[in-house]
């Protein structure tokens, strides 16, 4: 199965070419498990976007999107960094 | 909230008893047995009535406490965590070095002296050198007069500003906190930290942040003076590890637990070693306390009745 692990490693073999945030990166790997919130708030945006008043946001379900992936970043990302 | 709820609660009460007074006075004279129910029913809906309005109102102004509060951070799994685990030095280390040339130019961290170091992240001849490259004011002097010298071990870690306001005044009127506690000062201190300086995004729709302020969703109420200050290869680490946002924030905030908590590894193993040795005296205890008290516990009273 397609391994986050392997491809955000920061390890030698990538030495030469740009240094890749492991972060950055889990939570780009992350994002397929998340998409109901990310749908959530891509929604939200449409909406938020017709508005006039100013008053309108999507803190929600910004938050609760970033929190879905905080959860599935949290314990994988220090395996890829040196410890 | 609450106090909302309760004042709903009471007017319906006062709204509902007049206009059903009578069914309730006819309902008593004909069947007694029901008139407990009947009213206890009336009472429930107001109830609920009233918990529903308090719990929908509570609802709008939770989505404004959200970002009052910041996003929650996750916890991550800190190698220094177990209950017998160590700090990890070479990151304190690397996070020392963070400190020093990110961090140390708006951040004091004035309780800590290049001796703490020793021992910890530096030899004493490297924490002697990085002390000496520092000027420090001392005196008075047998003229009266004050005089800088070079740093030394016993010296605190320098200050970049003389005083609050002066901070305050170089950054907008924000002042950056000191760091040596800061893992202690702030709730979930280690992971909340780790979340704030790698958390920088844009903001949500809808958000727009004022001039000289930044969005970091982790920082209650959004919005932070601090600019993001963690940028992959900003440091080059003496060790050659790849200094990634995500590596440098972690020792970073290595280096701030060792700062707030250098008594944490001999904590532990105090703890450890005493937990053990007062479990084995509890037992003994118990033992004795059951030995001592066997005398009564095992005794027979007889009742005579006198005749």
């Amino acid at each position: 199965m397609f391994h986050p692990t392997i491809w955000c490693d920061s390890d030698d073999y990538r030495a030469d070419v740009e240094v890749v945030d492991p972060k950055k990166c889990l939570e780009e790997s992350c994002k397929p498990k998340c998409v109901k919130p990310l749908l959530e708030y891509q929604a939200c945006v449409k909406r938020v976007q017709g508005d006039e008043s100013g008053h309108k946001h999507c803190t929600g379900q910004y938050f609760d999107y970033w929190q879905c992936v905080d959860k599935c970043v949290g314990p994988k990302l220090f395996a890829e960094l040196k410890w | 909230m609450v106090g909302g709820g309760v004042i709903q609660q009471i007017l319906r009460r006062k709204l509902h008893s007049p206009s059903l007074a009578t069914p309730v006075r006819s309902w008593f004279s004909s069947k007694t047995a029901h008139v407990d129910t009947g009213s206890s029913g009336v009472r429930a809906f107001a109830l609920l009535g009233a918990g529903v309005t308090g719990l929908l109102s509570f609802s709008t102004v939770a989505s404004a406490d959200e970002a009052e509060h910041g996003l929650a951070c996750p916890d991550y799994p800190w190698p220094h965590d177990g209950i017998l685990s160590s700090y990890d030095h070479a990151s304190i280390r690397r996070g020392h070095q963070v400190y020093q040339q990110v961090c140390a130019s708006c951040h004091s961290m004035s309780l800590i002296s290049y001796r703490d170091l020793v021992g910890v992240a530096y030899t004493e001849e490297e924490a002697k050198a990085m002390a000496a490259e520092i000027e420090v004011v001392d005196g008075p002097n047998d003229e009266g007069e004050m005089f800088t010298r070079p740093g030394k071990l016993s010296d605190r870690l320098p200050q970049p500003y003389a005083n609050e306001s002066a901070a305050r005044f170089a950054n907008g009127g924000a002042y950056p906190p000191d760091l040596s506690l800061i893992t202690k000062a702030r709730h979930n201190g280690q992971n909340y930290v780790f979340a704030l300086l790698t958390g920088y995004r844009d903001p949500p729709a809808g958000i727009s942040i004022r001039e000289g302020l930044h969005y970091n969703p982790y920082f209650p109420g959004g919005a932070i003076a601090m600019p993001k200050m963690l940028n992959d290869e900003a440091v080059e680490y003496e060790d050659g590890v790849p200094a990634t946002e995500a590596q440098m924030g972690k020792d970073v905030v290595s280096f701030l637990s060792w700062a707030a908590e250098p008594e944490m590894e001999e904590r532990k193993l105090m703890g450890f070693k005493w937990i053990f040795l007062l479990s084995l005296a509890l037992l003994q205890a118990a033992y004795y306390r059951r030995l001592k008290w066997s005398v009564l516990k095992s005794r027979k009273l007889v009742l005579d009745v006198v005749n």
